[in-house]
């Protein structure tokens, strides 16, 4: 049993780990075809990664450990909250350890620090992408609280891997399909400001008028770039499997038989690549927003959510 | 329990005189009364743990000769909640204090400061432990006049006197509801004893208990800081030493969350209207929402962190609120879920603000101002002060695994399982409280990005700041005591529910620890592990694992190659403090956002260059946030009692005559009144 | 189809129609406002024939039919006219900004769905869960033409409103006779033609159709 859940969660670690290059990766390479380019590979971030842990960081003077720790929590952090979320089967064995709000807060550890880092090196730039994560961070989270409550609601539980599981096997689960759609708009909206995506943040720009999550980690080199990189890549992984398994889990392993994991893993692989696919036609359908109209656009989510979970309510009361 | 007692007592007592003993030592006044006041508490640490374990309360009493006046004691489960909590901040406080005073010698009375540092903290424990009507208002009074007086050490400030006057006031205008909605149970009770309020011959009438219920919820809430009562704390905690101000935000505040749990869930039983749950609910959800955003703006340190107690009350007041609606519905083991949720915040809030407010005054010491934007760089100048101030900033920020993760987590929970609720309106209300507490939450976080951030991190930005140096021992102990506290309190809550549980099960009527605590031990499970579930060792295992494994791909990867040190790119200008970030332009973003709450008004003056309007010989930016509750609410009130006394003044016209014949007139009409 | 997947399909058209005016709630660029009311009307239109098929009342059919051709492409032609022809393209200034009245639109749906709890249990139409979002959909209307300045927008406001009617309508008792719908037709129509040239009229005497500026009419 030990042995199972140990395997189980090393296994999830390695998945999460190799796959979110590539869902970077094949963003990018949407967008170019997208635009009428050829563009890199979807491998091309692994080798960049490869490249990065290889070369010597500059650190600057100015900074403090937090600096150099930062890339480290963030790694961990992000990983952690992976392994919350359940990809390719529903019983996962850290289930216990935290619900969803755990996940939401484990994200917060980790912009948290990075915010810090930000302002570590003393330049403006740095200070700059600190101050509008933390307002977009600010906007995020009730919205975030509230589509989760909605779909807590519908499942009767705040626990990932119950409320994939009974969501997979449409066990005492309420079927009515405008809740669901509202809160899973919401979250999307969440994703996109989170993972620093268009139209919220734009992560192709060095642009000092524009960049919010390149400007706090503009001083960074070498593997702690890296370790940074990928930790965003993870980022936009766990949000993309939490929507593609909370809101549409089936095909999702519910028994631990080695031909329900393979299809599990299938269709985690398929669920994750349409979802990035998505992703890179919206970046190149919609322009960057102005840093206060975010505000317009998180509130649309708030109110999503919001109203997801009066429909709830209603629609069984 | 009796000796324990009379060791506390004596401890504090013996600290209130024996300062005094010794004229013109300040350095023998300091260790007598902080030495002794750590000694005291000490003791109090372990009086409260033997309340919290003895199975029946302990009482004592003496009576005296004032009538309706008994000093009478008992520590049941709440009571010692409370005296352990205040002795905790208190030993470490005390420890704090033998470093932080010797700021002090020479320029104030060590003495006195020892003195009534002393009087302040007996004052509070026993303010908790007063089974009497009578006595508690005299113990209540005790303590905000003793604080009143530490918070006036600095007194040849004017603003410290403002700020001690205006405390002074609001303390007593507080007490002064507290004493009416005393005299609504002594009225049915027939005398002062809380064993009479609890059962009294007649039960209260419906229209009586919600009296008492307002009257309790403005006269404590005063004290605790709640929005709109609030405005007093952001001047007077921050003008005391930052030792007593660590109590004042840290545990006095709380002394009035005790009375509010003390008067609702035992005084007045366990059965509540909806609206009084909706009511604190409202009220704890508006103080943590614009508490934090006040302290957003603050660029003082220790405003900042005062800032922050009014929002802390708020999310207390939520988890208690919450569990007051459960139990109107009879979903008592919701009720003792929420009571839970905001006990455990009570002693989380009191252990971090204590050590924030240490690290405060620690960056005081060692830069004689408090002026945020005067700071930066201290991290390599005063590395345990930054790594203390860190954990506490991580922790108010409710960061897992931290102790103020896990209080809020309990928050959230016993906010979302209000879909149990039959009544659609707090259905629907109680997830939006939810929201807020989130919003408040990642604010607090961004709030705390920007004390540690522009604090420690980055360069010095004033010659007091690159001249710090670290803070002598005894202040290090101070803090890393309430750093391991916090810990401890994030990391083993599942011997801190059993506890907690004690406190709040005579009150929901149900015991939930054996529910709650689920898996051996590993995790907390609210009240159903099918719901939701939270194991913080696990998250801190996880994380420092994870964070090793983030190092071995490193080492696969690429290896440890030793990192270059270079200047930062300032777009090839050397990088210069002026350069960088300030605490207000980090926060510019959130004030134009919320403008609507802040109500800002900018100033920018610019004077040119008589050769080129297009150089700008200076600048000056100023920016206020409009003080809304003091402008709509306490400015009308002021100015409506000038006025009156003002045309009251023509009674005072000077003749000793006339006050004579006052004088004679009243006793006259007494006369006849009692004839 | 079974009523209850029927029911569930009514409340999804309902959800769509109020998630309508949320957009338009926070869409700024004045034609796009138009469009979104198109949309609506679009959704409006399917759910009333929605409910005509699963009821089987015909007459239902006839007003989804008038609905598309009047609200989702008469009376937007209309308006698109007036803004090309006015030049006014979108809306900077507000009464009460996008998220603020976001916010108190969401707090509108929660009053509105306070408000018919206890009416909802006492129906017995497979539609009456959308009485309460009918309800919003109005106060959302009504909020729309408070919060915002250019006449068209106030249109676009009025319009939602007659929409929100016309599913309650629906909801509450499968829709009204149809020479009440006809009449109740004819006079949006007319009305839309009169604010187009109250708005013409507006902007040849301030240069504006922002309707803030007739406070200055007095005396």
């Amino acid at each position: 049993m030990m042995l199972q859940a140990v395997i189980l969660i090393v296994a999830q670690a390695i998945i999460l780990l190799a796959l979110s290059p590539f869902v970077v990766g094949l963003i990018r390479k949407v967008k170019a075809r997208l635009q009428l380019r050829r563009g890199a590979s979807p491998l091309q971030p692994y080798t960049d990664l490869a490249k990065l842990f290889r070369k010597q960081p500059v650190i600057s003077t100015t900074t403090s450990w937090i600096f150099t720790a930062t890339p480290y929590i963030l790694f961990s952090s992000t990983l952690l909250a992976g392994l919350l979320v359940p990809i390719f089967t529903s019983t996962i064995p850290l289930n216990f350890a935290g619900n969803i709000i755990a996940l939401v807060y484990l994200l917060a550890l980790g912009t948290f620090f990075l915010i810090l880092a930000g302002l570590d090196a003393g330049s403006t730039f740095g200070g700059m992408g600190s101050s509008r994560e933390a307002i977009i961070a600010s906007l995020t989270e009730p919205a975030m609280i509230m589509s989760i409550f909605a779909i807590a609601l519908a499942a009767g539980s705040t626990n990932l891997s119950t409320i994939v599981h009974k969501t997979a096997l449409l066990d005492g689960i309420m079927t009515d399909p405008s809740p669901h759609l509202m809160a899973l708009a919401a979250l999307f909206i969440v994703a996109l400001a989170e993972t620093g995506r268009v139209p919220v943040d734009n992560p192709a720009t060095h642009l000092e008028l524009t960049m919010i999550h390149e400007a706090m980690i503009l001083e960074y080199s070498g593997r702690y770039l890296a370790l940074v990189e990928w930790a965003a890549g993870l980022k936009l992984l766990v949000f993309l499997s939490l929507i593609a398994n909370i809101f549409a889990p089936w095909g999702i392993a519910t028994t631990l038989e080695p031909a329900a994991l393979g299809v599990g893993l299938a269709t985690y692989l398929v669920k994750v690549s349409a979802l990035a696919v998505l992703i890179g036609v919206i970046e190149s359908m919609f322009a960057k927003l102005r840093l206060f109209r975010v505000t317009d656009f998180l509130g649309v989510a708030f109110i999503l959510a919001l109203l997801g979970m009066i429909f709830f309510y209603v629609l069984r009361g | 329990m009796l000796n324990l007692f009379l060791m506390v007592f004596a401890g504090y007592a013996a600290g209130l005189v024996l300062p005094l003993c010794f004229p013109a030592k300040p350095r023998v006044q300091s260790l007598l009364a902080h030495g002794l006041a750590g000694l005291a508490s000490g003791a109090g640490i372990l009086l409260g743990v033997t309340g919290l374990l003895a199975p029946e309360p302990w009482t004592s009493s003496a009576q005296s000769t004032v009538p309706f006046l008994t000093f009478s004691l008992r520590l049941d489960p709440l009571a010692s909640f409370f005296v352990l909590t205040i002795s905790l901040a208190g030993l470490a406080a005390s420890v704090f204090a033998l470093g932080y005073v010797t700021e002090f010698f020479g320029k104030s009375s060590i003495a006195a400061m020892g003195s009534l540092y002393n009087g302040f903290l007996l004052s509070m424990t026993l303010v908790v432990m007063a089974d009497n009507g009578f006595f508690f208002l005299i113990l209540w009074e005790l303590m905000s006049l003793l604080s009143y007086f530490l918070v006036v050490t600095d007194h040849e400030k004017a603003e410290v006197r403002y700020a001690g006057l205006f405390y002074l006031i609001m303390a007593h205008a507080g007490t002064a509801f507290i004493v009416l909605a005393f005299l609504v149970f002594f009225q049915e009770a027939g005398s002062f004893a809380f064993e009479m309020f609890r059962h009294p011959q007649q039960p209260l009438s419906e229209g009586m208990r919600s009296l008492a219920f307002l009257l309790a919820l403005v006269g404590f809430g005063t004290k605790a800081g709640i929005v709109p009562l609030h405005v007093w704390l952001p001047y007077a905690h921050p003008a005391a030493p930052s030792h007593v101000s660590a109590l004042m935000s840290g545990v006095m505040i709380k002394t009035a969350v005790y009375a509010l749990i003390r008067v609702y869930f035992d005084f007045l039983g366990g059965e509540f209207p909806w609206w009084w749950g909706f009511t604190v609910l409202a009220i704890g959800a508006l103080s943590a929402l614009l508490g934090v955003m006040y302290a957003l703006m603050e660029h003082d340190l220790k405003s900042l962190l005062a800032y922050h107690s009014v929002e802390n009350i708020g999310i207390i007041l939520l988890g208690i609120g919450a569990g007051m609606i459960f139990q109107t519905y009879g979903l008592k083991e919701f009720a003792a879920l929420g009571l839970l949720a905001g006990l455990y915040h009570t002693i989380n809030h009191a252990m971090f603000k204590a050590l924030l407010f240490m690290g405060a005054g620690s960056l005081l010491y060692a830069t004689h101002t408090r002026n945020m934007e005067e700071y930066g760089g201290l991290l390599r100048r005063m590395p345990w002060t930054g790594f203390f101030f860190l954990i506490g900033a991580v922790s108010i920020s409710a960061l897992p695994p931290t102790n103020g993760f896990v209080s809020e987590w309990l928050v959230f929970q016993s906010l979302f399982l209000s879909f149990h609720i039959p009544s659609v309106l707090l259905k629907l209300m109680l997830p939006v409280v939810a929201a807020i507490l989130a919003l408040t939450s990642v604010l607090a976080l961004a709030c705390f990005a920007k004390a540690f951030g522009i604090s420690f991190l980055a360069l010095p930005r004033s010659s007091h700041a690159r001249h710090a140096r670290e803070v002598p021992f005894p202040m290090k102990l101070g803090m890393g005591l309430l750093a391991a506290i916090c810990l401890l309190l994030g990391l083993l809550p599942m011997i801190v529910v059993p506890l907690l549980d004690r406190v709040g099960a005579p009150f929901a009527r149900v015991a939930i620890a054996e529910k709650v605590v689920a898996l051996d031990g590993w995790a907390l499970a609210p009240v159903n592990v099918e719901f939701s579930s939270l194991s913080t060792p696990t998250i801190a295992l996880g994380l420092a694992g994870l964070a090793l494994l983030g190092l071995c791909v490193v080492l696969i990867f690429g290896g440890l190659a030793k990192a270059r040190y270079y200047k930062t790119w300032g777009c090839g200008i050397n990088l210069n403090p002026r350069m960088e970030y300030t605490a207000t332009g980090f926060v510019q973003p959130i004030k134009r956002v919320f403008s609507t709450i802040y109500q800002p008004t900018v100033k920018l003056e610019t004077e040119l260059l008589e050769e080129s309007r297009y150089f700008a010989k200076r600048r000056r930016f100023e920016f206020h946030i409009e003080p809304v509750f003091q402008k709509y609410l306490y400015d009308p009130v002021v100015t409506f009692f000038a006025t009156t006394a003002d045309r009251l003044r023509v009674i005072q016209a000077g003749s000793l005559h006339l006050y004579l014949t006052y004088i004679f007139v009243t006793l006259v009409v007494l006369l006849l009144l009692a004839v | 189809m079974s009523p209850h997947i029927g029911s569930q399909l009514v409340d999804l058209g309902a959800a769509l129609l109020l998630l309508t005016c949320f957009a338009i709630v926070a869409q700024r660029r004045l034609s796009a406002c138009v469009d979104l009311f198109a949309l609506q009307s679009v959704f409006l239109a399917a759910t009333a024939a929605l409910v005509a098929f699963l009821t089987g009342i015909h007459h239902i059919y006839a007003a989804a039919a008038l609905t598309i051709i009047i609200k989702a492409v008469v009376i937007p032609r209309i308006l698109k006219q007036v803004i090309e022809r006015l030049n006014v393209t979108r809306e900077l200034v507000m009464n009460i900004n996008v998220p603020a009245g976001l916010l108190i639109c969401g707090g509108l749906v929660m009053l509105a769905f306070y408000i018919t709890q206890p009416i909802i249990p006492l129906g017995f139409l497979l539609t009456r869960d959308s009485l309460a979002i009918a309800l919003a959909i109005v106060l959302i209307g009504f909020f729309t033409m408070i919060a915002r300045k250019k006449a068209v927008t106030q249109v676009i406001g009025f319009l939602v409103m007659e929409n929100g009617l016309f599913l309650g309508a629906t909801a509450a008792a499968y829709g009204m006779p149809l020479i009440v719908e006809l009449g109740v037709f004819f006079d949006v129509l007319v009305g839309a033609l009169i604010i187009g040239i109250y708005a013409h009229r507006l902007q040849d005497a301030f240069d504006s159709v922002d309707t803030s500026k007739l406070t200055i009419l007095k005396e």
